[in-house]
């Protein structure tokens, strides 16, 4: 399946080449390839002109591989971006297949995000699935492996439904084409397709696999991971879902609920998964609320987001691979040892804080002004709330127990992070203070037409956002002995889902059991007397028949060769005779019958 | 320790003026609130000098206090409830 036109390079061809051609390649040089398929994909999405791109035909469908407008460039652009940064920091993995399965799944993002049709989006949503599900596995414990068969069931489910309502939409409308629903006369079809994206943005309740899953990931595969799974279903919710009501709500509660979770949680990278959470329920409720801004918001905040969180678990990333853990109870005074991984770490719960100077700032405010404008009180108050929430847990708390809490600890051993780690930080955080910096560099490729201009670099906002945000800082100051995290397990939505698996495997388990059971019993009884008799017949069988032809024919072959042994006395004179004699014979024969 | 580790941990020695800071900084904030407004409220009450400020300890406060106090002990277990951690 070529996507190659004349104009326009899809840049799922190039991750998947490499991941193609890898396997074949030897000694070290070709860590350098990987950054390949990212520049190529940089360059395609920056000069490519919208249009409609590499129609093919499969299984007597027509698939549309590059729909190719300002909605699908601006995901893409940022896609491209965060691989390119993304495979900066995984470059000194020599696991190959880890680089590979990363390339299956970024690709996967490409492929749904220039998909034209719900089966070409089906396909690629499959490979994005199965590249994530490596991406935790190839962490290589028993842990993630756990966690990795968990999340795989889990988007299988979410893919089904998918599915499901493709088939059934295909069935009633006859086309697979994938364009916007009127929000107010969803079919039931419409619904299962709106479930199969809700779990994969992590709607609440249809959340729990992302917090269970991602802090179980490898260093560099969470930092691919956070990027492309939720981001991409934001976008397809964006292209098909807009206006309906249901995700404005959904996603308000996200906000707010990712953020709850966070306050109590230990392991950093979970945290930071809960704010996941928390963040898309930002763009899910911006999609909900349907408005040109909001619309602009959520794609904004996805941009936005895409950089700041991949930069966070990049540096929590440094912590696990330093310090071989991410428990915050466990870390603490490791500001001196590891000053520039807490700079980078900064920057980034910075922007995810909203504070002015980063990109978060320039996005989320956007979201909650365009969702007041919208004469949405309640939403904007909820992300109000999650705003103050994310800049204690993620802003404040995670770096305070993980770089500073506990005097300087000088004892633990840190294995030292390569260079390439630094650059892929590096890069990450000199663009969220740019587009913090010059909005422009991200506002112009929003993909809506506003009535009016956003500026969010007013004196009003930022005083607003430092009074918000300095404010909740006084709140952790006031709470520090009560907020210090503590080793537990926190039960979330995943309690019911491991209840629902038990279920099902007891309903599969149960009745096989009895089946079994059943079986053994009349196997014994009817079976076994059974078969003793077919011994029995197969024993007379055995010693009447089989051993009289047998043996019959085993002593001839026996007499014939105590015979020709006989003949054969190794003298030559009595070889001589005997062929002597045999020509004659044949003479005598060839002259009687001629 | 790099040069850069020394002065995190100088920056650390001189807290109390490090808070000492922070508080001028959000009186300065509130002060600064009451001249500057919002053009239109978007929330009706953040007309009034300092609702942000309210907004975010109280905000904040709640949601430590009832999610650390409150929710927890309901919702957690055992570090190794899962198995996440052998």
């Amino acid at each position: 399946m070529s996507a190659i036109t004349s104009s326009f390079i899809h840049p799922t061809v190039g991750f998947y080449a490499l991941a193609l051609i890898l396997p074949f390649l030897r000694g070290k040089a070709w860590k350098w390839l990987l950054l390949i398929p990212p520049v190529i994909a940089i360059w395609s999405v920056m000069t490519v002109s919208p249009g409609f791109y590499g129609e093919l035909n499969y299984l007597g469908q027509k698939l549309m591989m590059g729909r190719v407008d300002k909605l699908s460039l601006v995901f893409a652009q940022v896609f491209a971006v965060m691989s390119l940064i993304g495979m900066v920091y995984a470059l000194h993995v020599e696991d190959k297949l880890q680089h590979i399965m990363a390339c299956v799944y970024v690709g996967g993002a490409f492929g749904c995000t220039f998909a034209g049709d719900l089966l070409t989006l089906f396909i690629f949503w499959e490979l994005m699935s199965i590249g994530s599900t490596f991406l935790i596995w190839l962490a290589r414990n028993p842990v993630s492996t756990k966690a990795g068969f968990r999340y795989f069931m889990y988007h299988t489910i979410g893919g089904l439904f998918l599915l499901i309502g493709l088939l059934l939409r295909y069935k009633a409308v006859g086309t697979f084409s994938f364009d916007a629903v009127d929000p107010h006369h969803l079919m039931a079809y419409d619904w299962m397709i709106l479930l199969g994206f809700c779990v994969n943005a992590a709607v609440v309740p249809l959340h729990a696999w992302l917090p269970d899953a991602y802090p179980e990931g490898t260093v560099t595969g969470s930092v691919f991971m956070c990027a492309f799974t939720t981001k991409t279903a934001v976008y397809v919710l964006m292209r098909g879902f807009a206006g309906v009501e249901l995700l404005a709500i959904a996603g308000t509660v996200m906000c707010v609920y990712g953020v709850l979770y966070a306050c109590i949680e230990n392991n950093a990278r979970r945290i930071l998964s809960y704010h996941i959470v928390s963040q898309v329920g930002y763009m899910v409720a911006g999609i909900g609320i349907g408005t040109a801004m909001t619309l602009n918001g959520a794609t904004a905040h996805a941009y936005a987001h895409i950089l700041y969180k991949g930069l966070l678990f990049m540096g929590t990333g440094c912590l696990l691979y330093a310090a071989g853990t991410t428990k915050l109870d466990k870390l603490g005074g490791l500001v001196h040892r590891m000053p520039w991984v807490m700079v980078m770490y900064m920057v980034a719960a910075l922007s995810i804080s909203g504070m002015p100077l980063f990109n978060g700032f320039i996005s989320k405010t956007m979201t909650i002004v365009g969702a007041a404008e919208a004469h949405r009180t309640w939403l904007a108050i909820g992300m109000e709330v999650a705003a103050v929430g994310t800049f204690l847990s993620v802003g404040i708390k995670l770096p305070y127990f993980a770089f500073w809490a506990k005097p300087a600890n000088d004892k633990i051993v840190l294995k030292p992070i390569p260079a390439n780690m630094y650059v892929g930080m590096a890069m990450g955080a000199v663009l969220c203070i740019a587009q913090g910096l010059y909005p422009d560099m991200l506002y112009r490729y929003l993909p809506f037409e506003m009535e009016h201009a956003y500026h969010p670099w007013t004196v009003w906002h930022v005083l607003q956002s430092f009074m918000l945000l300095g404010f909740s800082g006084l709140a952790f100051y006031l709470t520090r002995d009560i907020i210090t995290p503590h080793a537990k397990t926190n039960l979330d939505f995943d309690f019911f889902y491991r209840l629902i698996g038990r279920g099902v495997m007891a309903l599969v388990c149960k009745p096989l059991a009895w089946i079994d059971d059943r079986w053994t019993e009349a196997y014994r009884v009817a079976g076994l007397s059974g078969l003793l008799t077919l011994a029995r017949g197969t024993m007379w069988f055995d010693t009447k028949g089989i051993d009289t032809v047998v043996d019959g024919s085993a002593y001839t072959v026996q007499n014939v060769g105590v015979l020709s042994a006989r003949v054969q006395t190794g003298r030559l004179q009595d070889y001589l005779g005997l062929a002597a004699a045999l020509a004659l014979c044949v003479f005598a024969a060839v002259w009687y019958f001629a | 320790m790099s040069l850069f580790g020394m002065l995190l941990t100088e920056l650390r020695a001189r807290r109390g003026a490090v808070g000492v800071l922070f508080f001028l900084g959000l009186a300065g904030l509130v002060g600064a609130n009451v001249f500057i407004r919002p053009h239109e409220a978007e929330f009706v009450y953040d007309a009034y000098a300092g609702f942000w400020a309210v907004f975010g300890l109280v905000v904040g406060l709640a949601l430590v206090i009832v999610m650390k106090k409150i929710v927890q002990p309901m919702i957690s277990r055992g570090d190794d409830y899962y198995e996440r951690n052998n």
